[in-house]
């Protein structure tokens, strides 16, 4: 168990969860088969997608010709859809990666489908330079191989081609970063599926049986591409800005690019991330797990954001009439009183100022408010990009090659497209994958579960009390008054729970050393000691349901033998009805106190005595031919 | 609400050796700057640059503290708690920066000082400057004059106001936190005023002094080295305070936190370093380069000792695990970019202040050739600083002295460095020791003493 929690968090995983409930409201979804609205959204990304496709076909037939694109303004919707798309692309790498870094338990109940978003995006992102190529089989040429072409290499001096390797190093580093994570997950489809399905998901989870080893493996990997993701987060979009500040265009030259690109994208990642969240949580009642706390704690990086990116929009008016420079204060001017000046507006408009709604706790944690502000900042997103592109191109030096540009249905035929290719394989995602990541949502359920923190909770104390045993252990200290202090107890519905706990806690750490086994050693010499009053004591602890002098053999469960029955039994579990009201965790609580080593799993054994209590004894032998040593 | 009890030293006591010591030192910088008084030039300007490098160095530790304190209060952080108090007493040099600022800010409206182009009335004038004039409606003595009392004065204000109420909490935080939630409130809109007002306050007593050139990155760039030195000065006095036996709470899962960020934050100044500096080497547009060439040309060890000192140091020694968790190995890194930054502000500051004063001076030998201070730069890095004898005579003199104080920091540089770390200290301990170290009744507290990574 993991340290001491605030009273004043709030839980990330509502609704009491047990690890087994998690698996099946987390799992089920891609069992089940897909429902109408499923259906209906998949026939209609796929609808969109071919659409998409025909456009883009339609362009490499006839030509670069069929946009609107002319000699001055040689960039349109084409780079603009690319940069909005890898800036959507951000969000999923920096909650895996960034938020990983920084210990940001709320990330699990997002990270998954973020992360899925990322490879989504940077695919459709790809797409656009290929094609605005025009010659799209001459697509090898962007990368530097001994060729026959003489001494024609690509122009490295260009960020253009800093590009093809930002963008394809991110995707690499996102993509094993996301299989990473499911692997896990995939096993656990796997544990419970049958048949060819079975076959499938045990290919994809390359054998995993979740042993301790396994586990240490994956956490060091997760922490070695977290390292890599961090900065290729950020490069990725610094070199998409370079695209554009290593040029000598007013309104395009400036130093400020890198980092306020960056911040762009993450503010846009998020705004996607919020729009479908809110629509996933819903269809698939995920509301217990992307909880409002998770809505909140995403509003807030959106106005953080946000604000970060208006900073940046004033230091380059500013600094655009601070330079005295007239063409960068043409290049400003033109920005906002130009011919595209509703794109300048509606920017700043969903940008800066629709965020500083997030302000407000009560908007922050409003589902309908959320969404309609996400909707918002993903096209303010989209106008940014347009008004760096389009409107800059539109003006150059040159008065007498100005021009103006409108999209050609074949240009808004791709951008659509692209919107379908990203939600077919979203939908996809939802159907072959767990949305929410199912092995990192159990690994901080006892510290942000709402049975252990916040109002609901009923494991607090003991918790907190435990967590402590572990962990402080810090010499000179004397933690005695604080465990004494009602304040976890601010829950206190422990009241009772009293003495003997805290007596123990205060007593292990004294020892100073080795506090979590001196607990359990304490505990289990008293247990043994069979002594009335530590029973009772203990009974209140755990809340055990008292079933009178019912007694069964506990036994027939698999994977409780007579050591561990002993040891059940020594804190009043004596029936099969009192062990399937016990909560999974705090069965495990038990045997981790009780003297000796415990090593099966309890994870199944309420379910197991739920069937032997009713005496459905057909259907418990069904159950334990599946289980595996009590585990499922 | 129950308190946290500990056997160790509730309070920091501010000792009279600590007092005597940091006297000294304080003494020592007040020599120094009357030193640096007599040897000087006409105009002051070694006087008036070393006030002002050291006054906005040590004003920006200040404010970042506060600022990163209020961005842990925003985020739920619950690892610093314990040593919160460490970044409250440190913003409190907020109140040194509002009075050195506001000296500087003063004597600059008095036309007392030759640091900043825009206000020279003394022969080499703005008057005649298209540039300057276009950007008078910012570069003036009101709004410099303004701005530092206003924002510098909200920023310790409103630090103020949060640090009022982390110790109210100590003595009647109840178990709705309302302390904490008050300060949530206060940080919540620290945060969006540092974010504007930093940066022109940054374009004000720094950018400004090379008049003509500009970069919108450079306010992010500044902030990011103040962060790092005020990271690292917080290390350093952790593990100093560790040692005198303050703060058994404080473990090696905190400093090994600390040390990531001086890690992070290292390469995230780099990073911003590069940015700037590669977007303008890509464009090469005179007016913009001539910041650079200016300095790789005549201060070449500081120019390239920066990006050493201040990057391969920390990203080297600190990519380690245990690097950031020993005292001895973490302690040496952070002393080292401390400095290291403050070197970083010399660079910043010094060479502009040169170019200004070398042009107040030698106005009258120059005549109106000179009347545009860009054209002249601009031939100075035409020719490296060499060469063209007669159309930049008084520049290729210049470029070829080598000026202790302006071309690289001396002595009295280094004295005045030490007055203001120890007038630093000095207020960073008369604030620690008016409260308790640990603050009992943060709602974060737990989390804090059990902080394990």
């Amino acid at each position: 168990m993991s340290s001491p929690i605030s009273v004043i968090r709030e839980p990330l995983v509502r609704g009491h969860k047990t690890y087994h409930q998690i698996t099946e409201d987390l799992i089920s979804p891609t069992e089940k088969t897909p429902g109408k609205g499923w259906i209906i959204g998949f026939i209609l990304s796929v609808s969109i997608l071919a659409f998409g496709i025909f456009c883009i076909l339609w362009t490499i037939w006839h030509g670069i010709g069929t946009w609107d694109l002319n000699r001055t303004i040689g960039w349109g919707w084409d780079i603009t859809n690319f940069v909005w798309w890898i800036g959507i692309g951000h969000a999923g790498t920096l909650i895996s990666a960034i938020l990983l870094l920084f210990r940001q338990k709320w990330r699990t109940g997002v990270n998954r489908a973020a992360e899925a978003m990322t490879i989504f995006a940077v695919m459709c992102a790809g797409l656009f330079p290929l094609i605005h190529m025009g010659r799209i089989w001459m697509a090898m040429f962007i990368f530097p191989y001994p060729n026959t072409r003489g001494p024609l290499w690509p122009n490295f001096n260009s960020p253009l081609l800093w590009d093809v390797f930002a963008i394809s190093t991110y995707f690499t580093v996102s993509l094993l970063f996301w299989y990473t994570g499911l692997v896990p997950d995939f096993a656990t489809v796997r544990d419970r599926a049958s048949g060819f399905r079975k076959k499938i998901y045990n290919f994809l989870s390359f054998g995993w049986t979740g042993s301790a080893k396994h586990w240490q493996r994956w956490e060091a990997l997760s922490l070695v591409l977290a390292g890599i993701a961090t900065p290729l987060v950020l490069s990725v979009h610094t070199i998409v800005s370079f695209d554009f500040a290593t040029s000598v265009i007013p309104g395009w030259h400036t130093t400020i690019f890198p980092p306020y690109f960056v911040a762009g994208a993450i503010f846009s990642g998020f705004a996607m991330v919020l729009t479908l969240m809110i629509v996933t949580r819903k269809i698939l009642n995920l509301q217990e797990y992307i909880t409002i706390a998770h809505i909140e704690s995403m509003n807030k990086v959106i106005v953080v954001t946000g604000t970060i990116v208006g900073v940046a929009y004033l230091t380059e008016l500013f600094i655009a009439w601070y330079s005295g420079y007239v063409y960068e204060q043409f290049a400003f001017f033109n920005r906002a009183f130009g011919p595209y000046w509703w794109s300048y507006f509606g920017m700043m408009f969903c940008n800066v100022l629709s965020p500083q709604i997030f302000w407000s706790r009560k908007m922050r944690r409003n589902i309908t408010v959320t969404f309609w502000i996400s909707i918002l900042i993903n096209v303010g997103m989209w106008f940014e990009r347009f008004v760096i592109i389009a409107t800059t191109l539109a003006r150059d030096y040159l008065p007498s090659s100005w021009s103006l540009y409108s999209p050609t249905w074949v240009e808004i035929g791709i951008f659509i497209g692209t919107m379908g290719l990203f939600s077919t394989l979203y939908l996809i995602f939802c159907r072959v994958a767990p949305v929410v990541a199912v092995a990192e949502v159990k690994s901080i359920l006892k510290t942000a579960g709402d049975q252990y923190t916040g109002p609901d909770a009923i494991y607090h104390g003991h918790n907190h009390g435990h967590g402590g045993g572990v962990h402080g252990i810090i010499e000179g200290t004397d933690y005695h008054a604080m465990h004494g202090h009602g304040g976890h107890g601010g829950h206190g519905d422990h009241g009772g729970h009293g003495g003997h706990q805290e007596h123990t806690d205060h007593r292990a750490h004294e020892t100073h050393s080795h506090a979590a086994t001196a607990t359990a050693k304490e505990t289990g010499a008293q247990v043994a000691g069979a002594s009335t009053a530590a029973a009772a004591s203990q009974k209140m602890d755990y809340n055990i349901p008292d079933y009178g002098g019912l007694k069964d053999d506990l036994t027939k469960i698999e994977g409780i033998g007579p050591k561990t029955e002993r040891a059940l039994n020594s804190v009043g579990i004596n029936s099969f009805a009192a062990l399937s009201e016990m909560e999974v965790d705090v069965i495990q609580d038990i045997l981790d106190k009780a003297d000796g080593n415990f090593l099966s799993s309890p994870e199944s054994w309420p379910e197991q005595a739920q069937l032997a209590a009713e005496g459905r004894w057909s259907e418990l032998q069904v159950l334990q031919d599946k289980l595996n040593g009590g585990k499922y | 609400m129950s308190t946290y009890i500990s056997d160790s030293p509730t309070h920091f006591e501010f000792t009279s050796r600590h007092r005597t010591i940091l006297m000294v030192g304080i003494a020592l910088g007040v020599i120094c700057l009357g030193m640096t008084w007599m040897v000087d030039d006409d105009f002051h300007s070694r006087f008036w640059s070393n006030l002002l490098h050291n006054s906005v160095f040590f004003t920006g530790i200040a404010l970042m503290a506060g600022f990163f304190l209020c961005v842990c209060i925003m985020a739920w952080a619950g690892w610093h708690t314990v040593f919160k108090r460490v970044w409250e007493a440190m913003s409190m040099n907020l109140l040194v920066g509002l009075i050195f600022m506001t000296i500087i800010a003063l004597v600059t409206y008095m036309h007392g000082n030759h640091l900043y182009h825009w206000a020279d009335v003394a022969g080499y004038t703005a008057e005649n400057d298209q540039v300057l004039i276009g950007k008078s409606g910012f570069l003036n003595k009101n709004v410099y004059l303004g701005f530092t009392v206003v924002f510098v004065g909200l920023w310790l204000f409103f630090m103020s106001r949060i640090r009022n109420l982390s110790i109210a909490e100590d003595s009647d935080g109840d178990a709705s936190f309302s302390h904490h939630h008050k300060m949530r409130w206060y940080a919540a809109l620290f945060l969006p005023l540092v974010g504007f007002s930093s940066a022109a306050m940054i374009w004000q007593w720094i950018m400004s002094i090379d008049a003509h050139w500009y970069s919108t990155m450079f306010a992010w760039y500044t902030g990011a080295s103040w962060f790092v030195s005020m990271m690292c000065f917080t290390v350093l006095s952790l593990i100093y305070l560790k040692g005198k036996g303050y703060y058994p709470e404080v473990t090696d899962e905190h400093i090994h936190d600390i040390g990531k960020f001086i890690f992070a934050f290292s390469i995230f100044w780099t990073y911003l370093w590069f940015s700037q500096y590669m977007l303008i080497w890509y464009a090469n547009v005179g007016e913009e380069t001539i910041y650079f060439r200016e300095r790789m040309d005549k201060y070449p060890i500081l120019f390239y000792g920066n990006l050493i000192v201040n990057f391969l140091l920390p990203f080297f020694v600190l990519m380690r695990n245990d690097t950031k968790r020993k005292f001895g190995s973490l302690g040496f890194v952070a002393g080292v970019v401390f400095v290291g930054h403050w070197i970083d502000f010399f660079l910043m500051i010094k060479p502009g202040v040169a170019i200004n004063t070398h042009h107040a001076l030698g106005h009258g030998a120059h005549g109106d050739g000179h009347g545009d201070a860009h054209g002249h730069g601009a031939e100075h890095a035409g020719d490296h600083g060499h060469g063209v004898a007669d159309a930049a005579g008084h520049g290729v003199e210049h470029a070829s002295e080598f000026i202790l104080g302006t071309s690289f920091p001396g002595f009295l540089e280094l004295g005045t460095m030490i007055g203001f770390l120890s007038l630093f200290i000095f207020v960073f301990f008369t604030v620690l020791s008016k409260a308790r170290l640990v603050p009992t009744n943060d709602p974060y507290l737990e989390e804090s003493l059990h902080h394990h990574v």
